[in-house]
């Protein structure tokens, strides 16, 4: 038994100090797999703390036979989604409060933080805007294919898909993406063109 | 224009032979929409890992110390509630019971104290019957009816204790 199932047979007998440790040490592929399916350093940081949450809640139900990794990207890829179905309906709320109405701290945005900085101004990323432009379902296959090399069994096992639901999406979706980077290019040239008419030298 | 096989080597990431790659590289070169489809690909492969902001933890305590004291609440007003609604509903179910209670309690005391006496002395005649049966009934089984009764009574108690024991210790679920 390595030193990670030992953490979680831990947490899953009450030690909240074993279950910190995991929080520890999936942060990062937590936090930034709610960061590529949201686009919102803040929202992000609010969706992966519920998924620490959440996963906290059910470590009951958690099979060990299953790699940890796959089952708490599973849960905050479907907060994920569900975040981004309802956004379409109500909008997102930016109030730092969870699922029960309590408030809690969230970090200073506005705080100097190079971290976010360099996250925000990644804002106008190419990668960004084409993954806004997906499905939510569709988006979180993606990250999970090209940012965690997740093979199709293991997407399919996360999102709860079939294999083949989730190659026509991993398909469908790169094409989208193509159409939009087809797009971006032709306003490049569009732009650079207006600039170089524009110029006083021509 | 025809972009296969090259459209599919793309989208599936095939891993691609010299001879095949150089036929992939004349054909982007010539097609926007496969060039596209590369230069998404690529892109995807070469997008960095995002940290959260430092002290992400100790966030997540201070958020799961206030998750755990609001359930806590939850729970006491949960019972709190059921209380007052269980007292309420015993008071409306209860309340011609205490009215004739108030009005002759002296014919309540001399009722409910028969009714006692009378489950007492059944359960006593009971006792006595069991106790006869108890007597005469070693007479009449032989000795492997025992055998067979204990037999019985150990497999069901072991069946018991087996069940228990398997589902006690059964993952229950494999997700959320």
């Amino acid at each position: 038994m390595n030193e990670e199932q030992t953490w979680v047979l831990q947490a899953q007998q009450g030690d909240d100090e074993a279950f910190t440790r995991l929080v520890e040490t999936y942060q990062t592929p937590v936090f930034n797999l709610c960061y590529r399916m949201l686009g919102e350093p803040e929202l992000a940081e609010d969706a992966a703390q519920e998924a620490f949450l959440r996963a906290y809640q059910h470590m009951h139900r958690y099979d060990q036979k299953r790699p940890f990794a796959t089952w708490l990207l599973s849960i905050a890829a479907h907060y994920c989604i569900d975040r981004l179905r309802r956004k379409k309906f109500i909008g997102f709320s930016m109030d730092a409060e969870d699922e029960d109405g309590n408030s809690y701290e969230l970090p200073d945005i506005d705080a100097p933080n190079p971290e976010i900085e360099s996250i925000k101004g990644q804002t106008n990323d190419r990668v960004h805007s084409m993954l806004d432009g997906l499905d939510e379902t569709d988006r979180a296959a993606i990250i999970m294919r090209y940012w965690y090399d997740y093979s199709e069994k293991e997407i399919a096992a996360s999102l709860q898909l079939t294999v083949s639901a989730v190659k026509s999406r991993l398909h469908r979706s790169r094409k989208s993406m193509a159409g939009m980077w087809q797009e971006q290019e032709e306003d490049l040239l569009a732009e650079m063109e207006r600039r170089h008419h524009e110029s006083p030298a021509f | 224009m025809n972009h296969q096989p090259f459209e599919s080597w793309l989208l599936d990431d095939k891993h691609l032979s010299a001879n095949e790659k150089r036929e992939l590289d004349a054909h982007v070169r010539t097609c926007r929409y496969c060039s596209a489809l590369a230069g998404t690909g690529l892109a995807l492969r070469s997008a960095n890992v995002v940290s959260p902001a430092a002290g992400f933890t100790a966030r997540f305590q201070s958020r799961l110390t206030a998750h755990k004291i609001a359930e806590r609440r939850r729970r006491l007003w949960g019972l709190i509630l059921l209380a007052i609604t269980g007292a309420i509903l015993l008071g409306i179910l209860a309340a011609p019971l205490i009215k004739t209670f108030v009005s002759s309690s002296v014919e309540w005391f001399t009722a409910l104290t028969s009714y006692f006496l009378y489950v007492y002395t059944s359960f006593q005649a009971f006792g006595d019957i069991a106790s006869v049966l108890a007597r005469m009934a070693p007479n009449f089984i032989p000795t492997y009816g025992w055998m067979v009764m204990l037999s019985t009574v150990a497999g069901l108690g072991l069946i018991w204790i087996i069940s228990i024991w398997r589902f006690s210790n059964k993952p229950q679920g494999v997700s959320l």
